[in-house]
């Protein structure tokens, strides 16, 4: 368990392959989630919405891979699960590019990638423009039947 | 503190909606959508959740309702097939259903008319920022004063809050000790500041939605020589960057001037650590972090009524960071901060 993570290691598996269940049953590639109730539920991750990306790519085939500011990578690093890939952007690259990658990395090349409800337009609007081939959907039905609760309201920080 | 503070008026208000108007028909938007947040205070003054509508043409005025309203809304004014500017932090469930009421609506960034608007500042907007910094140094100066061996930096960070809570305002900070200082947002380890700890604070308050961002970087006891060396050498950073913001300069050259200091110093290069590992500011406003950033990369030009933090950290991961943060707003002869700059590694204020 990473250091500053209160959720078991074994906890965390169950919950993403819980997710990557309903994921098969909704028919979705992919899902996307930004800090937030679903990503703590999911990989006991509280981190703080800001206007620099952080965020999850849970493909349904791979590697989970987190994304997110250099230089916070190694705060980061003592809340993430191993197993997962760190794909750290630094302040004048594009976090979007980074999302994409992944997608592109774990052969997601068409098809439905699920939006967590929360996430922001900027992060939506980056990474679609660059992956336009891709459907993007909501992931409401699909994080809700894998047991988390979207409906609370999502951290926030200036 | 909080007396005389004048909130924006009505006036000025609409002069930011007609100002919208003119930059969504520049960049081809029917209509501009918000849902809370900061951008939707700016032009309602209002700070519900509902979402907000303003069209580009003046006629169709503004709306503000509930969500099940809005695809209908836009219906009726005859944007079912338009350019629909989204503002940056309207979630996906929100686009991803009007999508599906309105399939033919565009769906485009409403930044160009968003952070247009925002990123120059008013003098009545500056005089409101002014009032934040000014609370923000009387709550720091009063916090600093209670440092004593032992203390946690919960315990300043909670010291902090009572004192904005006693001038009157909304505020925190972040309290950072020893080599954690090294981290620009802190750790959650347990820190007991020691004789001879780095203390850094960091974050600030609120005037009428108005945020200030204040860093202070200060010793606890007696400074080793390599403290004051790299001190000073944050000091010169935080010079060349505020001595660069002129008007018609560019926002990346603001950050290369400060890197170009840290870097001579042969810290760095670029993100490396020990060095600089972000952009040397960000814009400031209603949001603490707002566009437009001081960061490699970003051409965008320096105009009067700009207001940025100018806070370029050194870090050196295992000894300690040091971040010293003013904000400053650009004026037609260069950057003026609101606050008076740390003069030394044992005076935070000047």
């Amino acid at each position: 368990m990473p250091q500053n993570n209160d959720t078991a290691d074994a906890t965390y598996r169950s919950r993403i392959e819980k997710l990557r269940e309903a994921m098969k049953e909704f028919g979705l590639t992919a899902v996307v989630i930004e800090p937030g109730p679903a990503m703590v539920y999911l990989t006991g991750v509280h981190w703080g919405r800001s206007e620099r990306t952080f965020a999850l790519v849970v493909p349904l085939k791979g590697d989970l891979g987190f994304v997110l500011p250099g230089f916070e990578e190694k705060r980061a690093r003592e809340l993430i699960h191993p197993g997962a890939e760190i794909r750290a952007w630094q302040e004048d690259e594009s976090p979007y590019q980074l999302v994409a990658r992944i997608l592109k990395d774990r052969g997601i090349v068409s098809g439905r990638v699920g939006m967590d409800p929360s996430v922001r337009f900027f992060i939506y609007d980056g990474v679609r423009k660059l992956a336009p081939q891709l459907d993007y959907v909501s992931a409401q039905q699909v994080l809700k039947s894998a047991g988390v609760d979207t409906t609370s309201s999502t951290s926030k920080r200036k | 503190m909080t007396d005389g503070i004048q909130p924006i008026r009505a006036e000025e208000r609409q002069a930011r909606i007609e100002k919208a108007r003119r930059l969504m028909r520049e960049n081809r938007m029917d209509a501009v959508l918000m849902q809370g947040g900061a951008s939707a205070f700016y032009f309602t003054g209002s700070r519900s959740n509902e979402v907000a509508l303003m069209f580009s043409r003046a006629a169709l005025g503004s709306w503000s309702g509930k969500v099940d309203l809005a695809s209908k809304v836009l219906k009726d004014q005859g944007v079912s097939a338009g350019r629909l500017g989204v503002e940056e932090r309207v979630r996906f469930e929100l686009v991803d259903r009007i999508g599906k009421e309105l399939p033919a609506l565009e769906f485009v960034s409403g930044d160009p008319v968003t952070a247009g608007c925002r990123m120059t500042k008013s003098p009545a907007e500056l005089a409101l920022m002014q009032r934040a910094n000014d609370i923000t140094i009387a709550c720091y100066r009063a916090a600093l004063a209670t440092l004593r061996e032992g203390m946690t930096q919960h315990e300043l960070s909670a010291t902090i809050a009572v004192a904005y809570q006693a001038l009157g305002v909304e505020g925190d900070a972040m309290a950072i000790f020893g080599k954690y200082t090294a981290f620009p947002h802190g750790s959650v380890q347990p820190q007991k500041l020691r004789e001879g700890d780095l203390v850094l604070i960091d974050d600030g308050c609120s005037v009428e939605g108005y945020q200030s961002d204040v860093t202070r970087t200060v010793i606890f006891g007696q400074p080793t020589q390599r403290q004051r060396d790299i001190w000073e050498l944050e000091r010169q950073a935080q010079d060349a960057a505020l001595a660069a913001a002129k008007p018609g300069r560019t926002c990346e050259s603001v950050d290369a001037a400060a890197r170009k200091v840290i870097t001579d110093y042969g810290l760095g290069p670029g993100y490396k650590v020990p060095g600089l590992p972000h952009r040397t500011g960000h814009g400031i406003g209603l949001d603490g972090h707002e566009w437009p950033y001081l960061v490699r990369g970003n051409k965008r030009l320096l105009e009067p009524g700009m207001c940025f933090s100018d806070e370029p950290t050194i870090a050196i991961y295992g000894e300690f960071g040091v971040r010293l943060e003013d904000c400053m707003y650009i004026t037609e002869d260069g950057a003026r901060t609101f606050t008076k700059q740390s003069p030394a590694i044992d005076q935070p204020f000047g």
